[in-house]
């Protein structure tokens, strides 16, 4: 496995689309964090100025509670929030792309006929991709928590961290890497089940979409179908993510929705689908005849 | 017991694809320092029975063993003992040719990362080895193709249609790479489209169609008996009629100028002393020895009439 890991990871280093996605989170990060706090001091110096346009509109109040979760303290909510959301969608490309440009450059059936088996194949670029994803979260962090020094900074905030906080930090970049997981394996599994990246990354996305769109319409209609929702993968994924929020009595907190599934039982449902997406990719992949691309 | 000497054998190799059986009950070797040619028109099965050597595709039946190990059941032991072209050369486009190669050498491990640059040098791609691979030619991938057969200097190398897309030079390299390759003791499986090239460097040929395996041997035994003789009479019907029941001719033909006889050619002195004793003397006999494409075309075609037994 050590062998293919390696090819595995130097090819992916020699890719520009990791690359890309790196920088695109970190980007993304950055320009949402100056984009919110931009908007938000010009909302409050419009109100301060009496030139605040018609319509519904905060108090100041308000947006300097929205300002909060702008500073350190509260990066691990919003920094990885960010970073989870953005996460998701670019793994679900660059997963679909690795596993499916082997069948359509036809390299796969190079690397098998070097005697690489199937199931270490297959494993080997699920820890690659998984390793990026720990990075790609790492990196995303990293500049979640440079942008809310800047910004907490520049809007006079509170730059005092929580005890631990470097730890559990560290923690959330883990978890949030864990919610990627069985988004990496769906992608995966398409992508192998059709030979096609481009199969993988229509129909990963159109179930990410999907399945978030359906389970929060699901609540939101009627509470008591959520003990349904809690076995699809997104209320999971922000049941996760949401285990680093501030506590609800700290300024700038989120408010709560319906309640999630706790953290256990999350952990459990992700596992489990990421078991279940790698099982049949792994599969449908023994037994199949490589004559061609 | 398997023979040193053996890089390669398949037993009773089959491939069935529902109602199609792709390959049927096959049985080949290859041995070290030889040079084997498997032949067969498209569809033929080559490209199946390739797939099976190297683990790509499982046999619906028989097997297939690299240096004596089973390659469905000791995949990664047997399959360190060869390197292959399937089909075309495959390789991953925003990657240079020297890091192709080096994508493929951390996964064979050993010596093979030594290897790249003498390899590089040997196909003649040293001076491409920093471009991208998409920026190559078909004659370079070919090229490249071949170096990374040679990363851990199996005793195995299987080429499926190495020259293709290459110039004259280019496929003259080729046949002396090859050449050169059964030299130092690598066994050598050619499939090739080009017969000609195929004639020049094979010690051995395969003919396979239709999954079957028609014709085995050297180049010299596959087209023995295989050829034809033109003679020039003034009254080919009266020759023809002379001619007709003389061992080892199999058709007479008449043409514009006398006739064209199928059989090898040496049964010419046989058909001029018949002709001479029906009192018709030939000003012309003109043997001509049939070259693997006739013998090739012709043990192809429907059914395989005429085909030399396969040993």
């Amino acid at each position: 496995m050590l062998p293919l890991l390696r090819s595995e990871l130097f090819r992916l280093r020699r890719r520009w689309m990791p690359w890309a996605i790196l920088l695109l989170v970190i980007a993304l990060t950055v320009a949402l964090y100056f984009l919110l706090y931009g908007t938000t001091q010009a909302q409050i110096a419009a109100l301060q100025n009496g030139t605040a346009s018609g319509g519904p509109q905060q108090t100041e109040s308000q947006l300097r509670q929205q300002l909060l979760q702008l500073r350190p303290a509260a990066m691990m909510q919003f920094g990885l929030g960010i970073v989870g959301g953005v996460g998701a969608v670019v793994l679900i490309v660059l997963t679909a792309s690795v596993f499916g440009s082997e069948f359509n450059w036809g390299t796969l059936r190079v690397i098998l006929a070097l005697g690489a088996g199937r199931e270490r194949f297959l494993g080997a670029k699920y820890i690659a991709i998984a390793l990026y994803a720990l990075v790609l979260t790492a990196f995303g962090a990293i500049a979640a928590f440079a942008s809310s020094e800047i910004v907490g900074r520049l809007a006079s905030l509170d730059a005092s961290l929580p005890e631990n906080f470097g730890l559990r930090a560290a923690e959330a970049v883990a978890t949030t890497t864990f919610t990627f997981l069985p988004y990496i394996a769906l992608a995966a599994f398409i992508a192998v089940w059709a030979k096609s990246g481009s199969a993988g990354i229509a129909i990963g996305l159109i179930a990410y979409f999907a399945e978030g769109i359906v389970m929060s319409l699901l609540v939101a209609f009627n509470k008591d179908l959520a003990p349904i929702a809690d076995f699809g993968l997104s209320r999971n994924a922000t049941a996760l993510n949401s285990l680093y929020d501030l506590p609800a009595d700290t300024p700038g907190a989120g408010a709560q929705g319906a309640p999630l599934p706790d953290a256990t039982h999350a952990a459990i449902v992700l596992l489990a689908y990421t078991v279940l997406f790698v099982g049949l990719a792994l599969w449908r992949f023994r037994g199949r005849d490589v004559t061609s691309g | 017991m398997v023979s040193a000497d053996v890089v390669l054998r398949t037993r009773g190799l089959v491939k069935r694809f529902g109602a199609l059986t792709a390959v049927d009950h096959l049985d080949l070797e290859v041995k070290r320092g030889e040079v084997v040619g498997l032949l067969g028109p498209n569809g033929a099965g080559k490209s199946t029975t390739i797939g099976m050597i190297l683990g790509l595709v499982r046999p619906t039946a028989g097997t297939a063993e690299v240096m004596g190990r089973d390659v469905w059941h000791d995949r990664e032991n047997a399959l360190a003992g060869s390197g292959a072209i399937v089909e075309t050369p495959a390789f991953y486009p925003y990657l240079s040719g020297r890091d192709n190669l080096t994508a493929l050498a951390l996964i064979r491990g050993g010596g093979a990362h030594a290897r790249i640059d003498p390899l590089l040098e040997r196909v003649g791609l040293t001076a491409r080895a920093r471009s991208k691979y998409r920026t190559y030619s078909l004659g370079m991938k070919q090229r490249l193709g071949i170096a990374s057969t040679l990363l851990s200097d199996p005793p195995l190398v299987i080429l499926d249609e190495p020259a293709n897309g290459l110039d004259p030079a280019g496929q003259r390299e080729i046949r002396e790479l090859v050449r050169e390759l059964a030299k130092e003791e690598h066994g050598v499986l050619l499939a090739s489209h080009l017969l000609y090239e195929v004639e020049q460097i094979c010690d051995r040929v395969l003919v396979i169609n239709k999954g079957k395996l028609i014709a085995s041997g050297t180049i010299a035994e596959v087209t023995a008996g295989a050829g034809t003789i033109e003679i020039a009479v003034t009254d080919p019907a009266r020759a023809a009629a002379a001619l007709r029941g003389l061992p080892g001719i199999t058709d007479i033909e008449e043409t514009e100028h006398g006739l064209k006889l199928t059989a090898e050619p040496a049964r010419g002195a046989d058909a001029n002393r018949a002709l001479a004793a029906a009192g018709i003397y030939a000003s012309a006999i003109v043997p001509h020895k049939s070259s693997l494409e006739d013998v090739f075309l012709d043990i192809t075609d429907e059914g395989g009439a005429g085909a030399p037994p396969a040993p």
